[in-house]
């Protein structure tokens, strides 16, 4: 529970006649995961894939590309046979190829016509006031045409350099389009540039502007329609299809992969040697799986596991159902190492407490356990299960303290101190009083009435929750480096804290202060044995580490003031129950919803990520270090398939 | 004869002064945490573009700072 699972690591060995056997059954298993071999002087040479593998690829290179046209999406689907998909693999594949070949060469020509059409239009809409057919724009032997932007009518210009000339303004669109003799021309270029002349293309079509621009209009609407119709072809065969494409793009990955295999296994001339991990409980399975696959040509051993292997084996979780969700936490930071403790299930009590503990309100607990389930029951995703589980778990803690601060969405259950609560003749009971600040202990707590204990508290519950740390610490080092190393490294902060907690002792009377501070010495001096330097400039973090856990009362207070502020904006400064009611009454329900589904969502992320940080920096800062890598069998988990 | 010397003492409200104290103890630190995180997080994230699984330690050492924060809320519980 508090380790990953213990691993073997094995070595299959048999002929390479039967290495096709091996990887097909070793891929069925799926429960040895393949240590990559690396080709170095020891005469073994990387295995060569499998001869069916340059046709696979292609048809899986097919099935992508058309998946990708057609736009299939990953759904969850029925499963089919693999066996029936696989005999009409070829027959279907090309139907299909070719009728989506056509479809999408239709598509980019009507593609391409559209974009045709519309640079023409581009060109178009300069001319478009000025009423001439575009063929009086061309074939002049003794004219010239200017036809332009300018930035204004150039006609009192041009009438001063000649009198035998054509032109045409459009003030709208600043364009002038100027017929002159061609000896003019220069002069008219020159008197042209001072406005800025900006020379037109003229489309290379023929007939007035505004006809043409109809027509291009007609025709692009008639391309978009097709382009639709083309659309629609494409999505009616993705619906016949997806299925299929899905399915037949799984079956191929499966065998990609297996014909891929012997890229990864050392083999000689005649035999194959398959390197590799599995949990040491499945060693048995391996060797029936081998041995009946192979009718026991194959030769499993078992190896001893060396220092070195210790950093590469892939890391099992081991943990009970129940607080599995939270291995999502742990890999969000690191996998743990394989002589390392595995905290998930320490995380699991921690991390729905302090949550819970910042949260505390019915109201918010119950809306997001019906969110959770709601999410968790309509979307299939596994990536998202498991974080709901974790929120549920959360949920739950927070329900439990919701009960204990009496609270509802920042409403107060019970009356205190002559305010009234939510439910009428429910009053807050005195249980004692608390040592710190004059304040005192009831049911339920009210938070805001009990800061200063609660705060005093919450550094308690820090000084607990980082003391496990370093206890664990001090196993995991113990494993690793030895019990010196342990002691020194770890077990000289308990020694400080200890030393420190005797010095206060002493301040209050209790013993000689001089107890204190020896036993303090004393941790400080393992402290620099066993860290160095490091030891002693961490040493003011004891204080900040376990303050820090005050943020469980004053993020929780922040999420309760938010709330009850809502509250009091919405029934008491827009609209008081009790009055008329009125338009004003819908506003102050609107104003409450909203800022309650603003708060709800502050109440995941803010408690959420607070008491997340209390386990990554705080807690894991102590004894974890991680980088595991993940034990990833080969094999695949099949969605769309299914062998029978 | 001269005129009867008289005097007000003004006085601030010491509520008041609390409530200001407070409040700059929120809101100096939270620009405090801001400032500090505003680095570590455009790095974290230039890091999380390169190796989407560093998102736990981005995550880890962008929330660092914001013990300032929570201590700076902290004082101000104890003040008001």
């Amino acid at each position: 529970m508090l380790e990953p699972k213990q691993m073997t690591r094995a070595v299959i060995v048999g002929h390479k006649d039967i290495l096709e056997e091996t990887v097909d059954a070793l891929h069925k298993a799926s429960l040895f995961q393949i240590e990559d071999y690396i080709e170095d002087d020891s005469g073994l040479k990387i295995g060569r894939p499998f001869e069916n593998i340059s046709e696979i690829s292609k048809k899986l290179i097919k099935i992508r590309s058309i998946g990708s046209l057609l736009g299939v999406k990953e759904v969850a689907a029925r499963r089919q046979d693999a066996s029936t998909i696989l005999s009409e693999l070829d027959t279907k594949l090309n139907e299909l190829d070719s009728e989506v070949s056509v479809l999408a060469e239709k598509k980019d020509t009507l593609e391409a016509e559209l974009k045709e059409t519309e640079s023409l239009r581009k060109e178009l809409l300069p001319f478009i006031n000025i009423d001439l057919d575009l063929d009086l724009y061309r074939g002049y032997e003794s004219l010239a045409v200017f036809a332009g932007h300018v930035q204004e009518n150039v006609e009192p210009a041009i009438s001063k350099i000649t009198s035998s000339y054509e032109l045409f303004y459009d003030p709208k669109a600043s364009v002038v389009v100027l017929f002159v003799a061609k000896e003019k021309s220069e002069e008219v270029s020159s008197a042209l540039a001072n406005v800025q002349f900006k020379e037109l293309r003229v489309p290379d079509v023929s007939g007035v502007p505004s006809g043409i621009l109809a027509d291009i209009e007609k025709k692009e609407a008639d391309i978009v329609a097709r382009i639709r119709s083309t659309d629609a072809d494409i999505e009616s065969l993705n619906l016949k299809y997806a299925d299929f494409i899905l399915a037949s793009n799984e079956l191929l990955s499966i065998e990609t992969e297996k014909s891929e295999a012997p890229l990864r296994i050392a083999t000689t001339e005649s035999t194959f040697v398959i390197d590799g991990w599995m949990p040491t409980v499945r060693y048995s399975e391996l060797e029936q799986v081998v041995s009946s696959a192979t009718n026991g040509r194959a030769f499993v051993s078992g190896q001893e596991m060396t220092k070195d292997d210790e950093d590469r084996v892939p890391i099992e979780y081991d943990n009970p159902k129940a607080s599995a969700p939270f291995q999502e936490i742990m890999d969000l930071y690191a996998r743990p190492k394989y002589k390392e403790i595995d905290p998930t299930t320490l995380i699991f009590i921690s991390f729905p407490l302090f949550y819970g503990m910042i949260l505390g309100d019915i109201g918010y607990a119950l809306i997001l356990l019906t969110l959770a389930f709601g999410i968790k029951k309509f979307v299939s995703s596994d990536a998202i299960k498991p974080l709901m589980n974790i929120l549920i778990y959360c949920q739950i803690s927070t329900l439990i303290f919701g009960i204990l601060y009496g609270e509802i969405l920042g409403f107060p259950l019970a009356g205190y101190h002559g305010e009234p609560g939510l439910i009428a003749g429910f009053e807050t009971i005195d249980l004692f009083a608390s040592p710190i600040g004059g304040e005192m202990f009831t049911y339920p707590i009210h938070r805001t009435h009990l800061v200063m204990t609660l705060i005093v508290l919450t550094a308690l519950i820090g000084v607990i929750h980082i003391n496990i740390g370093y206890v664990l610490g001090f196993i995991n080092e113990n494993r690793k480096h030895g019990f010196t190393a342990a002691l020194l490294e770890k077990g000289s902060w308990i020694v400080v804290e200890l030393g420190i907690l005797l010095a206060v002792l002493g301040y209050v009377g209790m013993l000689p202060v001089a107890v204190g501070v020896i036993v303090f010495l004393i941790g400080f001096i393992m402290l620099v044995k066993g860290e160095g330097i490091k030891g002693p400039i961490e040493l003011p973090a004891l204080l900040s580490n376990s303050l820090s856990y005050t943020r469980i009362i004053a993020v929780g207070l922040s999420s309760i003031y938010i709330a009850s502020t809502v509250n009091l904006i919405a029934f008491e400064m827009i609209w008081e129950p009790g009055t008329a009611i009125g338009g004003m009454t819908i506003f102050a329900i609107v104003v409450f919803l909203f800022g309650h589904a603003l708060n709800t969502v502050l109440s995941i992320i803010a408690p959420g990520l607070h008491a997340l940080r209390l386990q990554y920096v705080e807690f894991f800062g102590k004894f974890y270090e991680g980088g595991g890598r993940k034990y990833d069998p080969f094999g695949y988990i099949r969605k769309y398939t299914e062998e029978k | 004869m001269a005129e009867p010397v008289t005097s007000t003492i003004t006085m601030m409200d010491p509520a008041g002064l609390q409530a200001i104290g407070a409040g700059l103890a929120v809101g100096l630190t939270g620009l405090a945490s801001g400032i500090a995180e505003k680095d570590i997080g455009s790095a974290a994230i230039g890091a999380m573009a390169e190796n989407e699984s560093l998102f736990g330690k981005g995550l880890i050492l962008t929330v660092i700072p914001e013990t300032i924060v929570i201590f700076g809320l902290v004082v101000a519980l104890l003040i008001s």
